[in-house]
């Protein structure tokens, strides 16, 4: 797998896409930095200024740019590194570069899942590219502790790889990179309905079987905002307060790459 | 007793219809291939030879029979790591150098690091391949044909199945490639050919095999397909009213006359040998006398265009 991971990172940062990605990532990392100002109070104590607003104390302001870092990376973030990484997996089942992948004496699901594992890295090394410098800087102006932000990117990665994993098994039927990628936004666009499902669905839909059907279907799929949620939730407390969205994610995304595995290993090309 | 290279036995290979009526790419093949030969596959497009391949190489599984490469199944990885391919359409990545891709070849091969890069250069220079360190998107279809061969010799492989493999090569590096088949035979490789050239088959194969819709229509040795017919021609310089009386003596009407030269089909060893005698007797300069045999080309098109007759008179 490891041959396949360092290939196909390789790959990755030869593709436009993925440069974009990284070059948001300078800009988000820049921007930040501009808008949060460290300053010296003429009490002698540190504060931030972020942008027009009053200066608050470094306890409360720093995590609200990591906050905002957070939310600013789990949104727009997501469906760029979507992008970028799905090709990764559908030109794996291309004809020509197939045949001579799945030829040579190496299983199937490692060279896929060293893909994965690719678009994965691709994904996190963006992500902390835009936090961690902002992070690291903020820590060491103020004190302030900032490794929450880790564990927060952590999650974020988690979310990202369950996303991906819908990507995945949509390669499987088809060659092409569009029925892969729609899989997998229209999976990331239903998460916050679903999280609601109180005040979307069951407005909709006044039958128990459907609302059954509705609270299935949320307990299936991965739970992208409540892993933000408790991410911006983690990085302000240092606690997570629920973990059940972080490992029925988990269980999600493996058993959906456990799936793929299994019908790319039982597959005729 | 000595373990086949290839051993197929009664191979099936469906394609199931959605839609449309199931496809039956393979029906009942059945072949052994020796270690340390040259097998060429022949067959029109269509015929099953790319699912014969992909079967071998553990990328399609059968849908009855069994496939065995060295004596194992070509599904486990590690009969894999013994066999090279060349696909006849290889696409590679475009930020590739000749170089990384060989070494990522090896590593999916299990070669570890040290030993892909002490036989890279000894490879590219086998295959004559040359600017290394360039991507491979400015390669031309040749030098991408040459580096496709390095790849599948990157882990010295037992059994090498190579398709089209001077495919966008000139003359002289479709020379090198059969020079290179040849030397690989010496080392005791087992090649499995599939080509259109039937002229490059017949060349270098020990055995030849044609597929026809499906079926092993024909398999034999290159010279049983080219085998004379036992008929000779003759060619001699001039034709005199002599000549025509010799030569229509023993031939009767069938002789073809040209300006300055008579050509005589005669039907065997006896009939030549009567003609030479009647032809003695006159002045004339024998030119040449030659066995007729069949080509490859003709024999598989006569194997394949009498099937086809055959399928139409029945349709």
């Amino acid at each position: 797998m490891w041959p396949t991971f360092l290939s196909s990172l390789r790959e990755t940062m030869s593709r436009r896409v993925a440069l974009v990605l990284f070059g948001v990532a300078i800009l988000v990392a820049v921007a930040f930095n501009w808008i949060a100002h460290v300053r010296t109070s003429p009490a002698g104590s540190v504060v931030i200024a972020i942008g027009t607003q009053p200066p608050g104390a470094p306890e409360i302001a720093v995590p609200a740019v990591l906050e905002s870092e957070l939310h600013a990376a789990g949104s727009l973030w997501l469906l760029l590194a979507v992008f970028a990484a799905t090709p990764l997996l559908t030109s794996t089942l291309e004809k020509g570069w197939l045949e001579l992948l799945f030829s040579k004496g190496t299983a199937r699901w490692r060279i896929f899942g060293g893909r994965f594992l690719a678009g994965l890295a691709l994904y996190a090394i963006s992500f902390a590219i835009a936090t961690l410098p902002v992070a690291a800087r903020l820590w060491w102006r103020t004190g302030v502790p900032t490794w929450q932000i880790s564990l927060a990117l952590a999650m974020q990665t988690l979310s990202f790889a369950a996303i991906l994993s819908v990507a995945a098994i949509a390669c499987l039927p088809q060659r092409g990179v569009a029925l892969p990628i729609i899989a997998a936004v229209a999976v990331w666009v239903l998460a916050p309905s679903l999280a609601k499902r109180q005040e979307t669905y069951y407005q909709l839909f006044s039958s128990h079987a459907v609302r059954e059907i509705v609270d299935w279907v949320y307990r299936i799929l991965p739970k992208s905002t409540e892993l933000e949620d408790l991410s911006a939730a983690f990085i302000h407390s240092g606690r997570i307060a629920a973990w059940w969205p972080v490992w029925s994610t988990a269980v999600f995304a493996m058993a959906t790459l456990g799936l793929t595995s299994w019908l790319l290993r039982r597959k005729s090309f | 007793m000595v373990t086949p290279a290839i051993d197929l036995r009664g191979l099936r290979k469906v394609y199931p219809g959605f839609r449309r009526a199931p496809v039956e790419a393979l029906r009942d093949i059945s072949l052994c291939v020796e270690p340390a030969s040259i097998f060429g596959l022949i067959g029109q497009n269509g015929a099953g030879k790319t699912t014969l391949v992909k079967i071998l190489l553990g990328l399609s599984a059968p849908t009855a029979g069994s496939a065995k490469v060295l004596g194992a199944s070509p599904s486990d990885t590690a009969t894999r790591r013994r066999l090279g391919y060349l696909p006849e359409q290889m696409r590679l990545p475009d930020h590739f150098a000749a170089e990384d891709f060989l070494n990522y070849m090896g590593a999916l091969n299990g070669l570890d690091p040290r030993t892909c890069r002490s036989r890279i250069p000894r490879l590219l220079a086998r295959v004559g391949l040359e600017r290394t360190r360039q991507a491979v998107r400015v390669y031309s279809k040749g030098m991408l044909q040459r580096l496709g061969l390095a790849q599948a010799l990157i882990n010295d492989p037992a059994v090498l199945f190579l398709d089209e493999p001077t495919d966008g090569l000139d003359p002289l590096g479709r020379k090198d490639v059969r020079d290179l088949l040849i030397a690989l035979r010496a080392e005791g490789k087992t090649i499995f050919l599939n080509s259109h050239l039937l002229s490059e088959i017949e060349l270098v194969c020990d055995r030849i095999a044609i597929m026809d819709r499906g079926r092993l229509a024909r398999m034999a040795a290159p010279a049983e397909f080219t085998r004379g017919t036992g008929e000779y021609l003759v060619t001699v310089a001039a034709s005199s009213d002599g000549v025509r009386a010799a030569a229509a003596s023993v031939l009767g009407e069938d002789v073809r006359w040209e300006q300055n030269a008579a050509r005589f089909v005669t039907r065997d060893l006896a009939h030549l040998n009567s003609l030479l005698d009647q032809l003695r007797r006159v002045p004339v300069e024998i030119e040449s006398v030659e066995p007729i045999r069949l080509s490859l080309e003709r024999f598989f098109i006569e194997v394949v265009g009498e099937k086809a007759t055959h399928v139409a008179h029945l349709s």
